[in-house]
Order: C-alpha cells, then sequence, then structure tokens
C-alpha cells in the first residue's frame, strides 16, 4: 500500500471521530503547551541572570590571582616570565597588568581639584588591546601623558562649588537627591594635570605624612560606559613611571625591591566569549589561580540546568496523561475498526500496513498536539513578558514600568525537546493498540463461523 | 491448482489444562483443476467452511499439506498469505463482508490500493469493472444503500479486481433471494467461462452445487467422493 494511501486511509478514519480525535489532539496541545511554558520560565530567569552577569564584567575578562603554589592569603607575585607565558596562550589578545594607588591622591587641574579613584598605573598598549577605547584625544605617546575616565570632570570642582555642594547637602532633607556640580567644562585634552599622593608614614598618628606630586598631561578621555548609572573617573599612567611613583607610594613591612612589587591586578583578554573558558582551563592547566565568568556562568548553568530539568519533568507528567487519552481514542478506534480491519486482512493487507495507519494516526494526534501547542506557548511567552512587569510594577506600586526582566524564553531546543517528547508519547500510547489491530483474527473479525 | 493432502484440522475447546481436541477435518485429499467450478457442499458443521478458512490461510492445519499453483503454502507466514491472498485469491462472503464506510466504488478498490496501484490506474480498471457487474451507476453509493444483490455483486467486483485465478465463495447466494441467486449464478458461470477463473464454492444449496464441474460431500470431517462431475 502507497504511503499517500495510508495517509489518505488515516484521515478517512479520523473524520468518522472528529470530536473524538479533536478532544485528543486538545489534550495533547494544553500538556505540550504547559510543557514548554513551564520550561520557558526556567531558561528566561536563566537568561536574565546570565545576561546580568554578563553586563556587569567584561565577558572576555580573566583575572588572575597568581599562581598555585602562592598562599592564598599572600598577593600574587607574577614576573614577568608569567606574564609573558600568559600571552602566549592561544586566543590571548592582551595581558593587562596594573598597580592601583591605594592611598588618598589628590588631582588638580587648573584651579580645580577633586579626588578619584582609581588611579592605575599600567602597560597602556595591553589596556588599548584589551578595552581601554578612546571617546576624544589620542593614545599617550609621551611618558607623562595619560588617559582618564569619561566623568574624569565631573570629580574637578572649584573650592566655591564644593563649598556650596556641601552646604547644599547638610541643608536638603534626608533622602533627597541634590544636583551633582557639573564640573570642569571644557576641553580637558592637553590640560595638566596634578596628583598630589599623601603618605602617611606613622599609621596612629595621621599627622605624620609624606606627600609627593607627579605630573601628567591629558591626552585622551575614556569612551563613555555602557551603563547609565556607571561613572569612570579612573586615571590611567603609563608603567614606564611604575618604579617612581610605586617607590613612593607602596608601604610594607618588609623591605622590598621596587621590581619586586607584585601587581596588583592581571587581567587576561581573550579573543571572544567562546574562548573564555579554553583561556581558562589552560591557564588552570598552567598552574595559575584564575576566575573568569565562565566560571561563575558555570555554576549558574548547573544550577539551571537541573531547575529545567525538575520542569521539564513535570511538564512530562502532563504530557503522559495526556497520552492515557490518546491511548484511550486509540484503543476505542481498533475496537470500533475491528471487522473493516479484518476484511482488510482477509483481503491480502499486510500486518505492517495496519499496524502503520494506527500508528500514523497516534503521531498524527501528537505532531497537532506539538504544533498548536508550540504556537501557543510563545503567545502565552510573548503575552507573559508583555504583561508580567506591568502587573509587577503596578503591584509594587513603582512608577517605572520597565522591569527589565525576561520572564518566560523559548529557545529553539526547548520546542525541538517538547516536540520530541509529545510526539514519543503520543507514538509509544499508540503501540499497544496498533498492535491490537494488527493481531486482530480475521475469523473473528468478519464473525464467521468456523 | 489446488491440491490438498491428508488434511486435518482440530479445536481445542474447555480450559486450559484440561483442553480437549475435537476433529473437525480428517484427512481430506483433493484436487481442483484450472478453470474449474468446484463447490463443497455438506450439512452445518459437516467442516466446510474450515476447509475454506484452511485453503484461504486464516487458520493453520493440524496435519496434512495444502498447494495452490504448485506452492506449498501449509507454513506460511501471516506476512506471505497476506501477499499470496492479494496476488492470487479473490474472496466472496455470505454476508458481503463489504466495509460500510466505504463507497461501492472504494470498496472494490481497496485491494488494488493494497497492492499500492496508482490512483488513476485504480480508477480506470475499477469504473470497468463495475460496468461489467452493471453497477456503474451506484459508484458513490454505500452498502446501506444498495440492495443484496447489488451488495453480492460489489463483492464480486471487489475480487474480481486483481484479477485472481481462484475465487474462494463461501455460500455467495446464502443471502439472496431465489432470483438474485440466479442472476449471481449466472455471473459466476460467466466469469469462469469468459476469463477461465477458478471457483471453490461452499455451499449446503445443491442449486448453486449443481453449476459446479466438481461436486465434494463433506460429512462429519470426512470427505465423501459422491457426486459425480456434473456437465454444464
Amino acid at each position: 500500500m502507497k504511503f499517500n494511501d495510508q495517509i489518505k486511509f488515516m484521515f478517512r478514519n479520523m473524520k468518522k471521530n472528529r470530536l473524538r480525535v479533536f478532544m485528543t489532539i486538545l489534550a495533547t496541545t494544553m500538556a505540550c503547551a504547559f510543557l514548554i511554558v513551564l520550561a520557558s520560565v526556567g531558561f528566561g530567569i536563566q537568561k536574565s541572570i546570565t545576561e546580568e552577569i554578563k553586563s556587569q564584567q567584561l565577558i572576555t575578562e580573566v583575572t588572575v590571582y597568581g599562581k598555585a603554589e602562592t598562599k592564598p592569603d599572600e598577593s600574587a607575585f607574577l614576573s614577568n616570565e608569567d606574564l609573558g607565558e600568559l600571552a602566549d596562550v592561544e586566543n590571548v589578545t592582551a595581558v593587562v597588568r596594573r598597580n592601583t594607588i591605594e592611598m588618598e591622591a589628590e588631582v588638580a587641574v587648573d584651579d580645580r581639584t577633586g579626588s578619584t579613584y582609581p588611579i592605575y598605573i599600567t602597560n597602556m598598549e595591553e589596556e588599548l588591546k584589551a578595552n581601554l577605547s578612546l571617546s576624544k584625544g589620542a593614545i599617550p605617546k609621551e611618558e607623562n601623558e595619560v588617559i582618564v575616565g569619561y566623568h574624569f570632570a565631573q570629580a574637578l570642582l572649584t573650592e566655591k562649588e564644593r563649598e556650596e555642594y556641601e552646604k547644599k547637602q547638610e541643608a536638603a532633607p534626608e533622602g533627597e537627591m541634590i544636583e551633582e556640580p557639573v564640573g570642569f567644562e571644557g576641553d580637558l585634552i592637553g590640560k595638566e594635570l596634578t596628583v598630589k599622593v599623601t603618605k602617611y608614614t606613622d599609621e596612629e598618628n595621621e599627622e605624620k605624612s609624606e606627600e609627593k606630586s607627579f605630573t601628567f598631561n591629558i591626552s585622551g578621555i575614556g569612551k563613555e560606559p555602557s551603563r547609565d548609572w556607571e561613572t569612570d573617573q579612573s586615571i590611567y599612567i603609563n608603567d614606564s613611571l611604575r618604579e617612581e611613583i610605586l617607590g613612593f607610594t607602596f608601604v610594607s613591612e618588609e623591605e622590598t625591591k621596587v621590581e619586586e612589587i607584585p601587581y596588583s591586578q592581571v587581567l587576561v583578554y581573550a579573543t571572544s566569549l567562546e574562548k573564555v573558558e579554553q583561556v581558562t582551563n589552560d591557564l588552570k592547566d598552567k598552574g595559575y589561580n584564575v576566575f573568569s565568568i565562565t566560571e561563575e556562568l558555570d555554576s549558574v548553568n548547573l544550577f539551571f540546568t537541573v531547575f529545567k530539568a525538575g520542569l521539564v519533568f513535570v511538564g512530562t507528567i502532563a504530557i503522559i496523561i495526556a497520552s492515557i487519552g490518546i491511548f484511550n481514542t486509540m484503543t476505542m478506534a481498533v475496537t470500533e475498526r475491528t471487522q473493516e480491519i479484518g476484511i482488510m486482512k482477509a483481503l491480502g493487507a499486510q500486518p505492517s500496513t495496519i499496524r502503520r495507519i494506527f500508528l500514523m494516526e497516534s503521531a498524527y494526534i501528537g505532531v497537532m498536539g506539538a504544533i498548536i501547542g508550540v504556537a501557543i506557548s510563545y503567545a502565552i511567552s510573548f503575552a507573559a513578558n508583555m504583561l508580567l512587569p506591568i502587573i509587577l510594577s503596578a503591584a509594587l506600586g513603582s512608577e517605572d514600568s520597565s522591569i527589565d526582566f525576561v520572564f518566560s524564553y523559548i529557545p529553539f531546543s526547548l520546542v525541538l525537546i517538547a516536540s520530541a517528547i509529545s510526539i514519543g508519547v503520543a507514538m509509544i500510547s499508540g503501540f499497544r493498540p496498533a498492535a491490537k489491530a494488527t493481531n486482530i483474527n480475521v475469523l473473528s473479525a468478519l464473525r464467521r463461523e468456523m | 491448482m489446488i491440491e490438498v493432502h491428508q488434511l486435518s484440522h482440530s479445536f481445542k475447546v474447555g480450559k486450559k489444562g484440561s483442553e480437549k481436541e475435537i476433529p473437525v477435518l480428517k484427512n481430506i485429499s483433493l484436487k481442483i483443476n484450472k478453470g474449474e467450478i468446484a463447490s463443497i457442499v455438506g450439512r452445518s458443521g459437516s467442516g466446510k467452511s474450515t476447509l475454506l478458512n484452511l485453503l484461504s490461510g486464516y487458520i493453520s492445519p493440524t496435519s496434512g499439506d495444502i498447494l495452490i499453483h504448485d506452492t506449498n503454502v501449509t507454513k506460511f507466514n501471516e506476512k506471505k498469505w497476506a501477499k499470496f491472498r492479494l496476488d492470487n485469491l479473490g474472496f466472496i462472503f455470505q454476508s458481503f463482508q463489504l466495509i460500510s464506510s466505504l463507497t461501492t466504488f472504494e470498496n472494490v478498490e481497496l485491494p488494488l490500493t493494497l497492492k499500492g496501484i496508482d490512483s488513476a490506474e485504480r480508477k480506470k480498471m475499477v469504473m470497468s469493472l463495475l460496468e461489467e457487474v452493471g453497477l456503474h451507476d451506484h459508484t458513490e453509493h454505500y452498502p446501506n444503500e444498495l440492495s443484496g444483490g447489488q451488495q453480492q455483486r460489489v463483492s464480486i467486483a471487489r475480487a474480481l479486481i486483481t484479477k485472481p485465478s481462484i475465487i474462494f465463495a463461501d455460500e455467495p447466494t446464502g443471502s439472496l433471494d431465489s432470483e438474485t441467486e440466479k442472476e449471481i449464478l449466472d455471473l459466476i458461470k460467466q466469469l469462469n467461462k469468459e476469463q477461465g477463473i477458478t471457483f471453490f464454492i461452499i455451499t449446503h444449496d445443491d442449486e448453486v452445487a449443481s453449476i459446479s464441474n466438481h461436486k465434494f460431500h463433506l460429512q462429519d470431517g470426512v470427505l465423501i467422493k459422491g457426486g459425480a462431475v456434473v456437465e454444464i
């Protein structure tokens, strides 16, 4: 029997019991949609959290804490050979090593002063290769040229402006936001910047202190941070001055040679997010203590894999319940068509043909249930993502209705998994009725005397 | 064409463990040649239908052999029997056995569909045959919209559509009045004469048996070779 004739037979059979088939498809549709929507909540929350993690730090960044043999409470000292080794790891674009000036530092441009943080002493070339990009100006060429953060100018206030701001702050009722002063207006490029560092020589007596000023020229201004609430008032100083500056600022109980002062931050940048895991693993293999976004994502993903598996399991139970309906429908169909099957077998229908027609019928119920179920799930998912933020913000009394959270997300893999489960379970529940149809005794079916 | 050697069949009755074997057919041997009309007559319970069921492959014999077209079909499995039936045999039943949800056309078309013949070819063949049996005006009728005689004609058309060499008929006129019975018997004779189809008819009606070349008598599962060849 040809395949298209089998299809025709299947449809003709189902047409005879439209309502029963419709109700069975409906049950399968609801079960499939339930499974997808349930699991989509897991996928949605995972997506939101993962994106939140990714947005909080540079996704290609791998922080190196030191070598494995370093004592955990000790700052890592990575030698120049180590840094060379880091750079040689496959898919590494840049190795940034920084020292931060941890002391009180006052910066001054013209008549304006301010205190900014952080002040990095770093390798400018590596910073640029990694992630530092400029909104204005140029890359430092001279030793005493620096790059400042996008919001650096805001920190620079005159004495008068500072006094007024402090007065306003005192006068303002608690909780009220005061508009921050604009700071330096105009072009910072080419301006002379003085950084005055104060070192307390005796921790108990603040008066015993030393001061040293370093003068730089501002050559470039960094790019605006991607997030509105982030402010960047950092200063990037070329590491050719590292020894000079750290020679003054570094305080240690032991005598430390300037060249042995450890880097306070070593960051390795991978070429892309996909390569972060490989870079992280390679560095671990080489004995470095590292942390990257993939480490954090791994634990998040592990949790969500278990969570989603639980949701899919619950959803599958719904499909199994629906499959009881399919089993019932198919058993009824076989019983009703016993004589017809008997006639077909008596004329010479192959048992496999009979079985296939019934299996196709249960598979059709599964396929239809999956297709409609997927469509409904997308509609529910879309509606949930659109309406839930509005409902939530109304319930929480927040005026800001832009809650940035994905409640339900249906990846294609979920559609595939749910469809496979629906169709698979539908077919399994059709096996027994199909076998029953195949084993029908011709004589009993024809009700012939023997 | 059809050879039966020492064919026996018995049914098991009773509860499992304490089953009793009841012999229905005992050492039947017969031979039917190509182009013959053979009839088996006998009283109810004589084993006529059991013999036909064995020859059709619906049940397996306890012992003995069945050869059709020189092929020993005794040990055929269900799959082989299905193909053999579809390729070589046609069936006419007493209660017609038409599928009630199919039209005349679809009922006749069914064996061709099972054989995997193209739809266009099927249509041509079915229409031509329905014309032959005088049912071309009833192609879209369902079985319950046809008279007994018409239903049996559909049944005969369905048996003929695959051009089988042998047709098994179980009480083909059992449900019909005498006038319609005559029409059906005339049709069988005509098909036998014109197309050389071998008929194997089970009946308890002498009128039906009278059209056969070979008449076999069955009594309590034993073949009594009474009734010489009838000239028709």
